[in-house]
């Protein structure tokens, strides 16, 4: 185990990989969020009603946080140019006797354009715009029903007779950055353990120092365990960069998880070694197997149903997300650390982390051995 | 021409000796598109579920739950009491749970205003958002349905009811995404950052071995000692067998995923052109740096996240911090997916998107100068 502590240090693969990239891109995935919200998003305004109803509207639109007019358009064509130019990503139409309309009882349309090539924005902008436009309409069925002299309580009710009451839990605001810096930080972490640790054993045929390794011991599965630990020691000390210097540093900490985000993060980090050690183990081609590691921790994070749910991807993709240990990983955070619950709900994800912990690991000592038995008997002759 | 004509057979003999590099260079690219592809095959999510307690039990409650069930958005899952509904969440099965207070419907008929409660589960936003759009909407629905019948019942006709219950009408348009599902959203640029993810990784790698396995001297020598022949020799295979994976994925993935190019080609081509050119020169400068080829494929696998992410693709590039907006300009990757979206999504053209095209111009300039400056000192190293 210190000789693998002293291999960590000295060797760039490992040292750069394990302890200079991690914090430089966990700190960069917290500053990209740093505004937390998609917010003053520019929008334009085509106003053939010119009344005072709609230039209120403009303004209670403008007062919302997601939205900021930054033009004022006169056509369709007009508004499909500055979308294409990419210098607006919503617009709202206000037809022609709007005002009129709504006192002579005609019905009228107001249109919102979003631009849904930007998903983000355009749901950002319907979220502000519908909501002053429903209230808008609502406003004017108020004022007919009170003129028609009902009572402004019975008036209340007819315009909002279902009142539906909305509590949204574990990140109320929608905020970017509590939602994906912790998501993409811990992916990070899986590739940073896979890529290092494909190199743990083969590295050592490479650099001719399978000798000194076999002087201290010849049994494979002394080896693994004793590089395991080395690297699980340095896996904690992620562990505590993340708990108490990234988190903190954006206010993303929750020490009363802090546990059992440990014990979680334990697992996913010996999956991440044993998967690295068992194809360091199979393959001596270095390249090769950097390639491999490279192709299977890139996609975890989409595979993972962060930001797409499983259930929605076809089932293929499924049975691929089943096969990397992020996708439990994610699983069993979302209920630690986001939702705050005890750890007993995390069980399912923590016994299939186990299972891949309890397959790769045996598959690494058996391959090494035979490799070590090759070599010593390569030796004596 | 016989200088750069020779590089370019040199570096076809590399990469066909070289597995990793072929692997990342030929394969990946194709395997790539497919497989992430495929995730989105389906566009959107359907059938999020979402408990239900309805306490009420009445005709007004079930129609209720009918219209929520009846989206394609929703899946109603009974539960007997909020805690069943609350454990369901708490296991994943749910996304949330929806609440029918007792009396709802005695409240609607005695004109009172009645309640009824949606908690969601926002750890993940798309299946929270998606159940928070749909539910709202099922319950102004039935709000103005309520409406309409009280009119009517004051003996107003259809058309007059219908003007009461909604005199401003909104006519929601999303443009360039009508169903304005992640799937549509997110192909078009996921499929450009495989080629340059790709492209970036291979090149650089390629470059790197150069270095390790010092030929930067005999590829010098080769190119008649001329940087830009060497660069030009070196980039020319890759420009032509990623150009070839752009077609292929404007063509054959394109139609596999069902994504619309509503722009022209020949400006997608254009644009595909510069952009390519520039991933390859920046390619070969980032490998300059490195000594390894191994280390340079473990280094450059966390670069993947971090672009796209600064691209203001799935953030928008006005909500990005000052510093990262600047570090967004310097990748040619940003103004490229401006475009290229501008182009593929709403069939603007290259005129359309000037400013971005000449920041990309500017980029390549910049990043060739940057590049031949560093192999003259590499050779004169060597």
């Amino acid at each position: 185990m210190v000789r693998e502590w002293k291999r960590i240090f000295s060797i760039p693969n490992f040292y750069v990989v394990l302890l200079v990239i991690p914090p430089i891109i966990f700190l960069f995935y917290g500053f990209i969020y740093q505004k937390q919200f998609a917010r003053e998003l520019p929008m334009a305004v085509w106003d053939e009603d010119r009344s005072s109803v709609s230039r209120t509207l403009t303004d209670m639109m403008e007062q919302n946080e997601n939205i900021h007019f930054t033009n004022v358009v006169f056509s369709n064509a007009e508004i499909e140019k500055l979308m294409k130019e990419g210098k607006i990503f919503g617009a709202v139409h206000f037809p022609k006797n709007m005002e009129s309309d709504a006192k002579k009882n005609h019905q009228s349309n107001i249109t919102l354009y979003t631009n849904g090539a930007y998903l983000v924005p355009a749901k950002m902008i319907y979220k502000g715009a519908a909501e002053i436009i429903i209230k808008a309409g609502l406003a004017v069925v108020l004022q007919k029903a009170e003129k028609q002299g009902m009572p402004a309580d019975k008036a209340n009710t007819l315009v909002q007779p279902i009142k539906l009451n909305t509590t949204v839990l574990y990140n109320p605001e929608f905020n970017y950055q509590m939602y994906l810096t912790p998501g993409l930080v811990t992916v990070g972490l899986q590739m940073a353990l896979i890529v290092a640790s494909v190199l743990i054993l083969n590295l050592e045929f490479k650099k001719n120092t399978i000798g000194s390794l076999l002087r201290i011991s010849t049994s494979s599965s002394q080896i693994v365990i004793g590089k395991m630990l080395a690297h699980l020691c340095i896996t904690w000390l992620l562990f505590i960069l993340i708990s108490f210097v990234v988190f903190p540093v954006f206010d993303l900490g929750k020490p009363q998880t802090d546990f059992s985000f440990f014990v979680l993060y334990t697992l996913l980090a010996l999956a991440c070694i044993g998967i690295g050690m068992m194809l360091s183990a199979i393959s001596d081609n270095l390249l090769f197997v950097v390639d491999v590691a490279l192709f299977f921790t890139s996609p975890a994070f989409v595979f993972s149903g962060f930001t797409f749910p499983r259930w929605a991807m076809p089932w293929y993709d499924q049975v691929y997300a089943d096969i990397m240990p992020y996708t439990h990983f994610l699983d069993g955070f979302i209920k630690l650390y986001f939702m705050e619950l005890p750890i007993g709900y995390a069980f399912p994800e923590m016994i299939r982390l186990c299972v891949f912990i309890g397959i790769t690991f045996p598959v690494a000592v058996v391959v090494f051995q035979k490799k070590i038995n090759q070599y010593l008997k390569n030796i004596q002759h | 021409m016989k200088e750069i004509f020779d590089i370019l057979k040199r570096e076809l003999r590399n990469i066909s000796k070289d597995s990793s590099l072929f692997l990342i260079l030929l394969i990946a690219p194709v395997l790539y598109a497919f497989m992430y592809g495929s995730i989105y095959l389906n566009k959107g999510e359907e059938k999020v579920k979402l408990a239900l307690i309805d306490e009420d039990g009445t005709v007004v409650s079930r129609l209720l739950t009918e219209q929520l069930n009846s989206t394609p958005m929703i899946e109603i899952i009974p539960s007997s009491n909020i805690s069943e509904a609350q454990e369901k969440m708490y296991q994943g099965e749910v996304e949330g749970y929806f609440y029918i207070q007792k009396d709802l419907e005695k409240y609607i008929l005695s004109q009172k205003q009645a309640n009824v409660n949606l908690v969601l589960n926002a750890s993940r936003f798309l299946p929270s958002s998606d159940l928070l759009s749909t539910v709202t909407k099922v319950c102004l629905t039935v709000g103005a349905g309520v409406r309409k019948t009280y009119f009517n019942k004051q003996g107003m006709n259809e058309d007059e009811s219908m003007k009461m219950t909604n005199p401003i009408n909104m006519d929601y348009r999303p443009l360039y995404n009508s169903s304005m599902t992640y799937g549509a959203f997110l192909l078009p640029g996921l499929l450009a950052i495989i080629l340059q993810q790709t492209l970036l990784i291979g090149v650089a790698a390629g470059f790197t071995s150069e270095r390790e396995e010092k030929k930067l001297r005999d590829l010098y020598e080769v190119s008649g000692f001329s940087i830009s022949k060497m660069i030009f020799g070196k980039g020319i295979l890759y420009f032509f067998v990623f150009m070839i994976f752009g077609l292929f994925f404007a063509v054959v993935n394109f139609s596999v995923f069902g994504v619309t190019i509503r722009g022209s080609f020949p400006d997608l081509t254009f644009i595909t052109a510069i952009f390519i050119a520039s991933v390859i020169i920046l390619g070969m400068l980032i490998g300059s740096f490195f000594k390894s080829k191994l280390f340079a494929f473990q280094v450059l696998v966390f670069s993947s996240y971090p672009i796209f992410l600064v691209t203001g693709y799935s953030m928008p590039y006005q909500s990005l911090p000052r510093g990262i907006q600047v570090f967004s300009d310097l990748l040619p990757t940003s103004p490229f997916l401006k475009v290229y979206i501008s182009i593929v999504q709403t069939g603007g053209t290259v005129l359309d998107n000037m400013g971005s095209v000449v920041h990309l111009l500017i980029l390549l300039v910049a990043l060739l100068l940057f590049l031949m400056l560093r192999i003259k000192y590499l050779v004169s190293k060597a």
